[in-house]
């Protein structure tokens, strides 16, 4: 594989709930790198990240995931990413590692690769010594923690994560952020979105800005200032989002 | 009477208000009102249909005295019918009260008193037992108001008391399990007990018929000599009877009563109620010994890691579970009809098997495919998402299959030609119920496992079609082998293998378009 292709290959991307969700949305997301995507309620965040994803079709416009085109072959696409949406997707009645089997059943990862791959990541996370509980007793940053386990499971090289640390105290906040650094680090691409501008600015290499289901503004932090002449990322993220 | 905020009236309000909303089926996913002008329409015209048959019968039954001995019996029976349905849906209505409605934590935290708060609960739980049953009595007292009958009219306060009654025993039988066993497993003991309840005199009705004769001569012996020592009319065996018949002590007995009830439930056990909730909301979650092995093993196909998957959704919810498997005891009384006929059982059992094995099949499979806790999950893997369908069928139809193996095998060594027949219309009702339900079933959510008819009236129709198909195909091919068939049998055969395929054909037809 084209090593030079991006990670994730957004052109024209239209999307449509009676209104524009996602306007022709054009962006690139290079591979290794950590992007995080901002936008004021109702941006079109929510709905790009599904459609990147598979979970809705698009209107008009392509996804390429990796160089593969995910409308023309969705599971090779799908089998190279993963998703976090903002609400984790686990089944109460399993334990953590049962969870873990099934989504690597998902993924078809290979039982050698899967099984310490998990006990590593549950050990990660702090949830090894809850192995043995139901997950509809979690409290939700644990929830949110089994289910990054659960995307980071198959070893996914695009990693895509909806409000990740949304609910999470600052010690489980401070795991994810490090498990993502991490991922990152080892070669994989982390797209997220957060309304926690901190996050942002502390993790992302580059930010894009969303209005309307448009890209605004996209850029690292340093550009995005220069652009604005502001401050913070917060005082750059209004003044973007405010302009008419 | 004030309505102001705040005040008790106020409250009931609220209180009935989402009753109404529980008993019309609420939004669902398309927040759509659960109960259209159409389903109202239809309910109004079925209640002005049964007020012409009641006007009938009171009618019929004007020159009859109160005090028949005769009358006074039919209606007790009738009301210990209704009694054990009126406890069976008080039950399931204060478990909702107690753990499944999401509104008392904002008003226990208000200003308001927990006495008021549980006084209005047990109030709205009552109102909701008594609808239903003054639904279908109430005709008779207003028919009998209109001719002249006054005595009619004490349908209304008989069975608002014998409600109140109910809902007062239900309450307190929730709170003692509360304390007996804790929220958890008071939760699905308390649903189970409901519905037993409600199927245990249909079931008791039927134990009749399984006794030897000389049993059954017992007890009617036993029953007769019953009867003598109560059948004096102002026995208070009679008492509920004859304050369904208007007479003014009996019901200002049974009113007074049932009002005592409920202020000594309201007013003993309100504190106990707050703190009932308060272990429902902090209910440990349930755990594994510590020293217990982990189950799990990875490297599983994908069709393995499905089929595992749903089996442990499954068993792991005995809630769900008991809900499942208690549709299936209301089934039994055809079983104990069945049975008393030694001529006809060989066809009996494999119709019957049929039927039972489609409507489990039916139910697995609703929950597998239709009630998925994750879809996008799934939809974001690279699994074919027909190959996920398709072990989620299996995963409904193995269990089914496995459970009716030994039966099947057992009939197949008393009578080969008779049990390979049932082998035939048991697997065909149950891939025929698992397809139904494969095509045309609707998603839902688990725990509305009860109300999964409402989502999806098509699938009902054609599951209970397709039971029905199965079990007719059955019986009459079980009698062909037996023995010569008659060309009505002949014709049977033919409309039930017809109406067999009819069932999932039409919700192939039907089937809904996926993404």
């Amino acid at each position: 594989m084209d090593d030079t292709l991006p990670a994730l290959r957004l052109a024209g991307l239209r999307k449509h709930f009676g209104r524009p969700a996602v306007d022709g949305l054009d962006l690139s997301v290079r591979r290794g790198e950590f992007y995080a995507l901002l936008g004021p309620n109702g941006a079109g965040k929510t709905t790009t990240l599904r459609l990147v994803t598979g979970l809705l079709a698009p209107d008009a416009g392509s996804v390429d995931v990796l160089g593969i085109d995910l409308a023309k072959a969705p599971a090779a696409a799908k089998a190279k990413m993963a998703y976090l949406p903002d609400e984790p997707m686990l089944y109460g009645k399993l334990k953590p590692f049962e969870y873990l089997e099934f989504v690597a059943g998902l993924w078809g990862v290979r039982a050698e690769d899967a099984e310490p791959r998990a006990r590593e990541l549950l050990d990660w996370l702090d949830l090894s010594q809850h192995a043995h509980e139901l997950t509809e007793g979690f409290s939700r940053g644990m929830k949110q923690k089994l289910a990054l386990a659960g995307a980071l499971i198959h070893a996914p090289e695009l990693l895509i994560l909806d409000e990740p640390l949304t609910g999470l105290d600052a010690a489980a906040a401070r795991q994810v952020k490090d498990l993502l650094l991490a991922h990152v680090a080892n070669g994989g691409t982390v797209i997220l979105t957060t309304h926690i501008l901190e996050v942002a600015e502390r993790l992302a290499q580059r930010i894009g800005i969303i209005r309307a289901g448009r890209l605004i503004a996209e850029g690292t932090l340093d550009e995005l200032r220069a652009r604005t002449q502001g401050g913070s990322l917060e005082d750059v993220f209004l003044q973007l989002t405010s302009t008419p | 009477m004030s309505f102001a905020p705040g005040s008790v009236l106020w409250l009931l309000r609220h209180e009935l208000r989402l009753a109404w909303y529980n008993a019309s089926g609420g939004k669902d996913a398309g927040g759509k009102r659960g109960m259209g002008r159409l389903a109202l329409g239809l309910m109004l015209l079925g209640w002005a249909v049964l007020h012409v048959g009641a006007w009938v019968v009171v009618d019929q039954l004007a020159g009859t005295p109160g005090d028949d001995p005769r009358i006074l019996l039919a209606i007790t029976a009738l009301l210990a019918v209704a009694t054990t349905f009126m406890l069976s849906s008080s039950i399931k209505a204060s478990v909702l009260v107690m753990f499944e409605r999401s509104d008392l934590d904002l008003l226990l935290s208000s200003p308001l008193p927990s006495r008021s708060i549980f006084t209005v609960r047990l109030a709205g739980v009552s109102a909701g037992t008594a609808a239903l049953y003054l639904g279908l009595l109430a005709p008779f007292a207003h028919a009998g108001l209109l001719q002249g009958q006054w005595r009619w009219l004490g349908i209304y306060p008989g069975v608002i008391a014998l409600a109140v009654l109910c809902s007062c025993a239900a309450m307190l039988l929730t709170l003692g399990l509360v304390r007996l066993l804790g929220a958890r497993r008071t939760r699905v003991v308390a649903q189970v007990i409901g519905a037993l309840a409600g199927a245990l005199l249909v079931i008791g009705s039927q134990l009749h018929a399984l006794l030897s004769k000389e049993s059954q001569g017992r007890v009617r012996e036993l029953f007769a000599r019953a009867m003598l020592q109560v059948e004096e009319t102002d026995h208070p065996l009679w008492l509920p009877a004859r304050a369904m018949l208007g007479e003014p002590l009996p019901v200002a007995l049974l009113a007074a009563f049932a009002l005592v009830a409920f202020m000594l439930t309201a007013r003993g056990t309100h504190r106990f109620f707050a703190r009932g909730l308060q272990l429902a909301a902090s209910a440990a979650p349930p755990t594994v010994a510590r020293g217990a092995a982990l189950r799990h093993r990875f490297g599983r196909s994908l069709f393995g890691a499905v089929v595992v998957k749903e089996w442990r959704l499954i068993v792991r919810d005995p809630q769900l579970l008991s809900q499942v498997l208690l549709q299936l005891l209301f089934l039994l009384p055809l079983f104990f009809v069945i049975f008393q006929r030694t001529d006809i059982q060989v066809q009996a059992i494999g119709a019957g098997l049929a039927v039972l094995c489609s409507s489990l099949t039916g139910a697995l499979a609703w929950i597998a495919l239709s009630a998925e806790d994750a879809p996008d999950l799934l939809l974001v893997s690279p699994a074919s998402q027909a190959m996920l369908r398709r072990a989620k069928l299996a995963a409904a139809v193995m269990p089914v299959l496995a459970l009716v193996a030994l039966p099947l095998l057992w009939l197949i060594v008393r009578a080969p030609y008779a049990g390979l027949v049932a082998c035939f219309v048991v697997c065909g009702a149950v891939v025929g119920a698992g397809l139904v339900v494969f095509w045309c079933g609707r998603p839902g959510v688990r725990s509305n496992f009860k109300g999964r008819g409402k989502g999806g009236f098509m699938m009902n129709m054609l599951e209970l079609f397709n039971s029905l198909s199965w079990g007719a195909l059955g019986w009459f091919l079980a009698a062909a082998v037996l023995g010569p068939l008659s060309n009505i049998g002949i014709v049977a055969i033919l409309a039930g293998g017809l109406f067999a395929i009819v069932a999932p054909g039409t919700a192939w037809l039907l089937r809904q378009r996926r993404v």
